[in-house]
């Protein structure tokens, strides 16, 4: 069975809006934050990311778990980045240095060196912030948007019949993977298999790593078949179809629509005249001597 | 041919384009309005084919041969769309959780009549009329995912019902439910019928089907009819061990039988030395921080104990067990295996002293033998190789599968996964074995087999099962618990607490024909005995 996301009612800001409405927000503002490196810009949209958290009404120990998994991705990543100083190089040409470690050995040639770079430094900060701010809205839409209206948003947001139904299918696939996959894990467990003492080579351990995979595939697989077979057996897809559910859209939702449209409007026009781009202040550089 | 027959299946033969053979040979027959017709037959032997030919997932879903024709009203439905097979044929399927695909009650039970591009308002008054018949009004708003099993498959059958189809194909709608849902099931099956839908009901719990008289049984045996006709010729038909019949049945011809051997249950334990193999203390627990599913649960499991947990669908069973072997951990206080905290523990550790089998196999299948399967589990607890060998080869045999060995275990069929999920767990030889509903899906002589194997199997200290039939409590344990929102409610003997009719009313569990002559037997008896035991007393 298809398992729907932790959503609750609440009286919060982002669920006072028609779910297309803010599903069209969204796009808006991740566009909008993409057009831009530049940390002062970003700043405005992080902190409509933080208002619109702090407004959710959403419980830390709901989205622990999510937020806990998705900053340390992106804090890991925002370090690596930092580190190799990969990923920045398109966005900047010329570095400042702070301070460089060397390593006291060398392999085949090759003399371990760390640079730290104020261009770097600045970089993974804004990375680190451009991400989050997606983050945060991304992570907070299935707890806000009610799961029964899945199909009828998308279908609202011009989308046919098969697709919105598809797309309402597969926002639900999501937590159903998450549910079969701990299911499986857990069975694996009890006949005494570790994930976390997995050892040997790269294709040894993706070899090892079978029991969980190929149960979570194979099922994944036959649910599937299952919802055809349920939805073949009452007459989906062969015409057009109603939508018992309805929307409505007021005043509110068409300015939050049109705040969108113009916040992401004004982004690329800031962009397309050279605005926003990579930023490192003058005064940091300054400062190192650069 | 008169029209005035629902259902006409003429010469039915059909073979999945992937298999060898065909899985139904030559089918025929007729069922008329208001009839209900009960398909029976062991696990494969093509139930479920014939049910997919009928409701047209054959050949249009599942490809292969098909030969011969069925007509609907005398109409060959050959070249129908699923849409118009679907507003005279509605299909249950075996598991509601996999037929319900709304978060809602209301869009589950609409999603037909949605597709169908019907009026808002016609929606609105078939779902209303639907839900109301079935007595389900008041779940109309609730998440279909929060609904107890008896809940979901009325909801799917609303959902059903609401494209006012003449015929209805129910596959196994008892298999995953508590016995008082199954009858609510099965009362509703009856109640169709009299208003005049035919109803094709494939199921394994023949005994409870047989309660709402069915007009005639369809008896397949691999693939073509062994026998259509009343019940009272299956009797006659059908042996006894094959089919579940009701205990009296049972009897009357168990006693031309030789008498059942005594069997010697757990005979590592002989002995008769008692200790604690696994201690609840006080457990509590909850899968959200503000709802607690199991409460305060105090318990020891002791050696030689063979228990059958029983209780209503989403009363906290499995999650009950699953504190055994440590895959949940108690919010508060404790559980001991072996005198170890299963804190202090992890899940790989405690499988070498107990061993779990899951609900579902397809969960865990995964290896490309099922002799690979088998061995996964010891070589994991790193027995020895020629030790594992000789493990496999004894767990096949018990679950009655040695000629599948080199077989893929995901290329066969539920049944026979479900076994192999279970050897998969005595090829481990831990000392205590949990099984959660071992025998769902499964029809009565294979499950019947393996559990008389299973437990006479050497090694075992304790079995513990949960299940939802009683006979099994009846037949293999010598101890009950009743588990109830999340609380044993009942703990003890069989003979003590399956006599308590009222108590098990209470529990969602419904005495069977066993039950009661076990009760009514028990100052001759002075024990629980299996129909063919008492046949000889």
């Amino acid at each position: 069975m298809l398992v729907a996301w932790r959503y609750r009612p609440r009286k919060s800001f982002i669920q006072s809006f028609d779910p297309r409405a803010w599903i069209i927000f969204f796009l808006c503002f991740m566009f909008s934050t993409l057009a831009f490196w530049d940390v002062r810009f970003l700043s405005p949209f992080f902190i409509i990311a933080l208002f619109v958290l702090l407004t959710s009404g959403v419980k830390w120990h709901e989205v622990r778990r999510a937020f806990l998994f998705i900053i340390g991705f992106i804090t890991f990543f925002a370090l690596l980045t930092f580190l190799t100083g990969r990923g920045g190089e398109e966005v900047y040409k010329q570095e400042h240095l702070i301070r460089q470690f060397t390593a006291p050995f060398s392999l085949f040639g090759w003399t371990p060196t760390l640079k730290i770079t104020v261009e770097r430094a600045f970089f993974a900060v804004s990375q680190f912030v451009r991400v989050v701010s997606i983050a945060i809205m991304t992570i907070l839409i299935p707890y806000s948007l009610d799961p029964a209206l899945y199909g009828i948003t998308f279908k609202g947001l011009g989308l046919p019949d098969k697709l919105a139904y598809a797309m309402d299918l597969t926002m639900r696939f999501v937590p159903t993977f998450g549910r079969d996959f701990q299911l499986t894990m857990d069975a694996q467990r009890a006949r005494g298999y570790e994930l976390e003492k997995i050892r040997g080579g790269l294709i040894e351990q993706v070899r090892k790593l079978g029991p969980i995979f190929v149960p979570v595939t194979i099922h994944a697989i036959i649910s599937s078949e299952d919802i055809i077979d349920a939805m073949d057996l009452r007459a989906f897809g062969v015409g057009p179809r109603t939508w018992l559910q309805v929307l409505q859209r007021n005043l509110r939702d068409y300015i939050l629509i049109w705040v969108g449209v113009v916040m992401v409007a004004l982004s690329f026009s800031l962009a397309f005249f050279g605005l926003g781009k990579f930023w490192v202040p003058e005064a940091l550089i300054r400062l190192v001597g650069g | 041919m008169p029209t005035d027959f629902p259902l006409v299946v003429e010469n039915l033969s059909f073979r999945y384009r992937d298999r060898e053979g065909a899985a139904i040979h030559d089918i025929s027959f007729t069922a008329r309005r208001g009839e209900i017709l009960l398909i029976a037959g062991a696990s494969g032997c093509g139930k479920t084919t014939l049910i997919r030919c009928i409701n047209g997932l054959i050949p249009r879903s599942y490809k292969g041969e098909e030969q011969g024709r069925i007509l609907v009203f005398g109409e060959e439905t050959k070249g129908w769309t699923l849409a118009r097979v679907s507003q005279k044929i509605g299909t249950v399927l075996q598991d509601p959780e996999r037929q319900i695909l709304g978060t809602k009650v209301l869009s589950e039970v609409a999603f037909g009549l949605e597709n169908l591009g019907l009026s808002r308002e016609e929606i609105f008054q078939r779902v209303d009329e639907a839900l109301a018949f079935l007595k389900i009004s008041h779940l109309r708003d609730r998440e279909t995912f929060n609904l107890s099993g008896g809940e979901k498959q009325k909801v799917a059958l609303a959902g059903v019902l609401a494209m006012r189809p003449s015929i209805l194909l129910l596959d196994e709608p008892l298999a995953s439910l508590d016995p008082a849902s199954a009858q609510d099931t099965l009362d509703t099956v009856r109640l169709l019928a009299d208003q005049g839908m035919t109803v094709l009901m494939v199921e394994h719990r023949v005994e409870d089907v047989l309660r709402i008289r069915p007009d005639r049984v369809l008896f397949l045996s691999e693939g073509r009819i062994r026998y259509l006709g009343d019940v009272e010729g299956l009797y006659k038909q059908v042996n006894y061990k094959e089919v579940k019949l009701p205990a009296e049945r049972i009897m009357e011809f168990a006693k031309f039988a030789p008498a059942p051997a005594e069997m010697k249950i757990l005979p590592s334990v002989a002995d008769g030395k008692q200790e604690t193999l696994v201690k609840f203390e006080n457990v509590a627990f909850g899968y959200d921080v503000d709802r607690e599913v199991l409460h305060g649960i105090n318990l020891e499991i002791k050696r030689g104990d063979v228990i059958a947990v029983l209780g209503a669908n989403g009363a906290g069973k499995t999650t009950f067990v699953k504190h055994a072997i440590g895959l949940l951990k108690p919010k508060s206080g404790r559980v001991l295996v072996d005198g170890r905290d299963t804190r202090e523990a992890s899940v790989a550790q405690i499988a070498g002293t107990l061993g779990y089998v899951f609900q579902s196999p397809s969960h865990m299948l995964f290896a490309p033998t099922v002799h690979d399967e088998l061995a996964f589990g010891p070589t994991n607890l790193k027995h020895p190789k020629d030790q594992i060998a000789k493990e496999v080869k004894e767990a096949l045999r018990t679950v009655n599968l040695s000629d599948k060995e080199q077989d893929p275990p995901l290329a066969l069929s539920f049944g026979q996964q479900k076994r192999v999920s279970i050897a998969a767990i005595l090829a481990m030889r831990s000392r205590i074995l949990v099984m959660d509903e071992p025998t769902a899906g499964q029809d009565y002589q294979n499950y019947m087999n393996f559990m008389d194997a299973i437990l006479q199997m050497p090694g075992f200290e304790a079995i513990l099962f949960i299940t939802h039939d009683v006979d099994l409590a009846v037949i293999y344990a010598n101890r009950v618990l009743m588990v109830a929102d999340g609380r044993l409610v009942a703990d003890g003997a069989p003979q003590d607490v399956l006599r308590d009719f009222d108590r098990l009313n209470a529990n969602r569990l419904v005495p069977t024909s066993l039950l009661e002559l076990n009760v009514k037997r028990f100052p001759e008896t002075g024990r629980f005995l299996r129909a063919e035991g008492l046949a000889h007393i």
